[in-house]
């Protein structure tokens, strides 16, 4: 008889979770009639993309193929939404059919020609060696035993694995170029092979490396849609980009890229750590509403699967106890990073539909922190005099009577302190989340490196900004366990 | 023999229980309890008469062995143990009063969420049962603020809010300071001549002598004899018993 409230409690959580999924359904309903194409492209990779203040590609420098496809998107009369991640995470997620369509100065290989179909080229590309300015490295003779970046899943990388065992260097990657190359300039690596127009724009505002050598490979640059999907798109692009190419329009953009008056990204002027935040005021609030809104939802989400899995884990039937423990192993056993992964790169080819980056971002952090709720949850209410259970029990009360009136009320306050410490745990693993591209507080600080190459400020505002949310949310937790103790 | 269960309260026929399958803790115990009668459970520690307890009303599952209360078997799985359990009210050695709820909300819980009564009857009664056990004045403090013996009565007084048909006291003053332990006997003595049935395991052997109706010596897991308490602790019949009383009456 009671029991019935209990499974309306359980249902509570599964209901969220398709509301959440039902969230990600407009991605597909819209597809009838006028499509919106969703073009993955990469963070900031100079010339080709220029994220600007925002994080945005809305600006008038937004990169040589922004503004390729801005051109032939107008010209062909078709609609897109640029989809911002790491390269590597473009082209999973091309194949996973969470985007249409890639362009992020992404080299045609034959690898690649495999999984992915190829417009006509638009630009031709060639990779080089970088140093730091005072190095005697010369060229790639002298890399035996030293260590060299690269960026994950670029030709620069291929390239450098196919000469590695010839010169005897050992690699190291990165995900982003800019992350790769500070690397470099402080010494904890020797070189950096990468792209030549990006390297050369980076040098060109200060990223203190210097290319030697010549360029080592020359490879086209092109479009890119999955496989036999999307013909017609790529069959717009080619023809857009023809015409491009026909009235000089190409070879315009590509000039105001790499010509001799190329444009320099946003000079910061004022370096100092008040300017950078003057300057940066807009992004870093919007990363920081990101995060404190995934937080915030997260948490919510977090604390009634935790507290579906804690009541499933002290069930009257034992039965749950095991379902209880499967899912609890699972979820603390998958490290947040690939689960993330796996939810919005993944999944989409499962269940046949996109989901949304914020409930994608969500979901993660409600598995990940509800499986460790779950655990504190089930201890709490374990850790609970069983003379309170039996002094309920032989009143006549029910077993979830006993749970929710008596059980229950003494072990949320014993799980309050681990509580509060896993809210915060929570809010920093927010910032793992960057990896699936979600532009919050992390994310926001690397998209803005890219631009102004100050990592060392900057990284010390947002952790500075990290520890004042979370000092803030430590005195919450602190007056609401007063509150509950008087 | 025909068995007529309807004129004892409480029966408990050839009672088993093992907490491993292997080794019984209870092997065939056997009690009958009139209405109206007080049964005192004497006997070493550790000879199972408070699992032997605390099986009355399930909060230990048997495996073997009945227990009927008026003529309803607890061993019937059929039989809804949550209602069974509203007609006996237990109290236990370490009180186990709720820490989260005042004196009068322990007592008006489970009345209230039973639906036995509403909030305003349920408070009246639950008045009319702290002066009873003499802590009206208390009614709205934490237990926690309570000493021992006045968290006993008030743990008498929530078990009596249900108007059980039988009380089950397991070592009730065991855990209090000697000078508490006169109030709370007293309390028990009251309930017994107001004729409710009573089945207390103790070691206060005064208590035994003067309240109950039957003492039952529980030794190795089975109820070895029992009688009027002069019956017991005059002509004690067994070996066993015989060396019992003489280690705790001549301390």
């Amino acid at each position: 008889m009671r029991f019935a409230k209990i499974k309306q409690m359980l249902l509570i959580p599964f209901a969220a979770l398709l509301m959440l999924v039902a969230l990600a359904m407009p991605g597909q309903a819209q597809a009838a009639s006028k499509k919106t194409y969703i073009i993955g492209t990469d963070q900031t990779f100079e010339p080709f993309e220029i994220q600007d203040k925002k994080g945005t590609y809305n600006g008038k420098k937004p990169g040589i193929d922004i503004e390729i496809l801005r051109e032939i998107a107008k010209h062909e009369g078709f609609k897109y939404e640029l989809k911002i991640m790491s390269f590597n995470a473009d082209v999973q997620a091309l194949q996973s059919g969470q985007i249409d369509g890639v362009i992020a100065g992404m080299s045609v290989t034959e690898e690649r020609k495999k999984t992915i179909d190829f417009s006509d080229s638009y630009y031709n590309d060639g990779v080089v060696l970088a140093v730091a300015k005072d190095s005697k490295i010369k060229g790639l003779k002298d890399l035996k035993g030293k260590t060299v970046n690269v960026k994950t899943g670029t030709t620069g990388s291929l390239f450098a694995e196919s000469i590695r065992k010839k010169y005897g260097f050992k690699l190291k990657y990165y995900s982003s170029s800019n992350t790769s190359w500070a690397d470099v300039k402080a010494g904890n690596a020797d070189a950096a092979i990468d792209d030549g127009p990006a390297l050369r724009y980076g040098i060109a505002n200060g990223t203190g490396l210097k290319i030697v050598g010549k360029q080592m490979s020359n490879t086209p640059l092109a479009f890119g849609v999955k496989k036999g999907h999307n013909k017609e798109l790529l069959a717009m692009f080619n023809h857009g980009l023809r015409w491009l190419k026909k009235t000089g329009r190409l070879q315009k953009i590509v000039n105001k890229y790499t010509g001799k008056k190329a444009v320099k990204s946003q000079v910061v002027a004022d370096t100092s750590i008040m300017g950078l935040l003057k300057s940066n005021a807009g992004a870093l609030g919007a990363g920081l509403w990101m995060t404190v809104k995934l937080s915030i939802v997260g948490i919510i989400f977090a604390m009634l699967f935790g507290l579906v899995l804690g009541i499933m884990g002290i069930a009257e039937h034992k039965f749950w106890h095991g379902i209880a423990n499967v899912i609890i192993y699972i979820f603390r056993g998958i490290p947040m990073m690939v689960l993330g992964f796996f939810i919005y790169i993944g999944m989409p080819t499962v269940i046949g539909h996109k989901i949304p980056l914020f409930t994608a971002g969500v979901l993660t952090l409600m598995l990940d922190e509800g499986a460790y709720i779950g655990a504190i949850v089930r201890g709490g209410f374990e850790s609970v005099d069983v003379g309170q259970w039996e002094a309920a029990r032989s009143l006549g009360l029910p077993y979830y009577k006993a749970l929710w009136k008596v059980v229950a009320p003494q072990g949320f306050k014993l799980m309050i302190p681990s509580l509060v410490n896993q809210f915060i745990i929570t809010l920093k693993d927010t910032s793992i989340l960057s990896a699936i591209g979600v532009m919050e507080l992390t994310q926001t600080g690397n998209t803005l490196i890219a631009q102004n190459f100050q990592g060392f400020k900057m990284w010390l505002i947002i952790a500075v900004m990290y520890l004042v949310i979370i000092t803030v949310l430590t005195w919450i937790s602190n007056y609401v366990h007063k509150k509950m103790k008087i | 023999m025909v068995e007529k269960q309807e004129q004892f309260k409480v029966q408990v026929k050839d009672l088993h229980k093992s907490y491993d399958g292997v080794h019984e803790v209870i092997k065939g115990a056997s009690l009958d309890v009139a209405p109206s009668e007080v049964v005192c459970i004497i006997g070493p520690s550790g000879s199972g008469k408070s699992t032997f307890l605390r099986c009355i009303n399930k909060l230990e599952d048997f495996q073997d062995g009945h227990i009927y209360l008026d003529g309803i078997d607890l061993a019937d799985p059929k039989v809804d143990i949550n209602k069974m359990r509203e007609k006996i009210g237990m109290v236990f050695q370490h009180f186990n009063l709720f820490p989260n709820m005042t004196v009068l909300e322990n007592i008006t819980l489970a009345p209230t969420q039973l639906g036995k009564e509403d909030k305003q009857t349920a408070i009246a009664e639950a008045h009319k049962y702290l002066k009873l056990v003499n802590m009206d004045d208390k009614a709205d403090v934490k237990p926690s603020t309570l000493s021992g013996g006045q968290q006993q009565r008030v743990a008498i007084a929530r078990a009596l809010a249900m108007k059980p048909e039988v009380m089950l006291f397991d070592e009730p003053t065991s855990a209090l300071d000697p000078e508490m332990v006169g109030d709370v006997l007293k309390v028990m003595q009251n309930l017994a001549k107001e004729g409710m049935t009573m089945i207390v395991v103790t070691h206060e052997m005064g208590f035994a002598k003067q309240v109950a109706d039957k003492v039952a010596f529980f030794h190795g897991g089975v109820i070895q004899e029992i009688g009027t308490p002069e019956q017991i602790f005059d002509h004690p019949q067994k070996e066993e018993t015989k060396s019992f009383l003489d280690k705790v009456l001549n301390v």
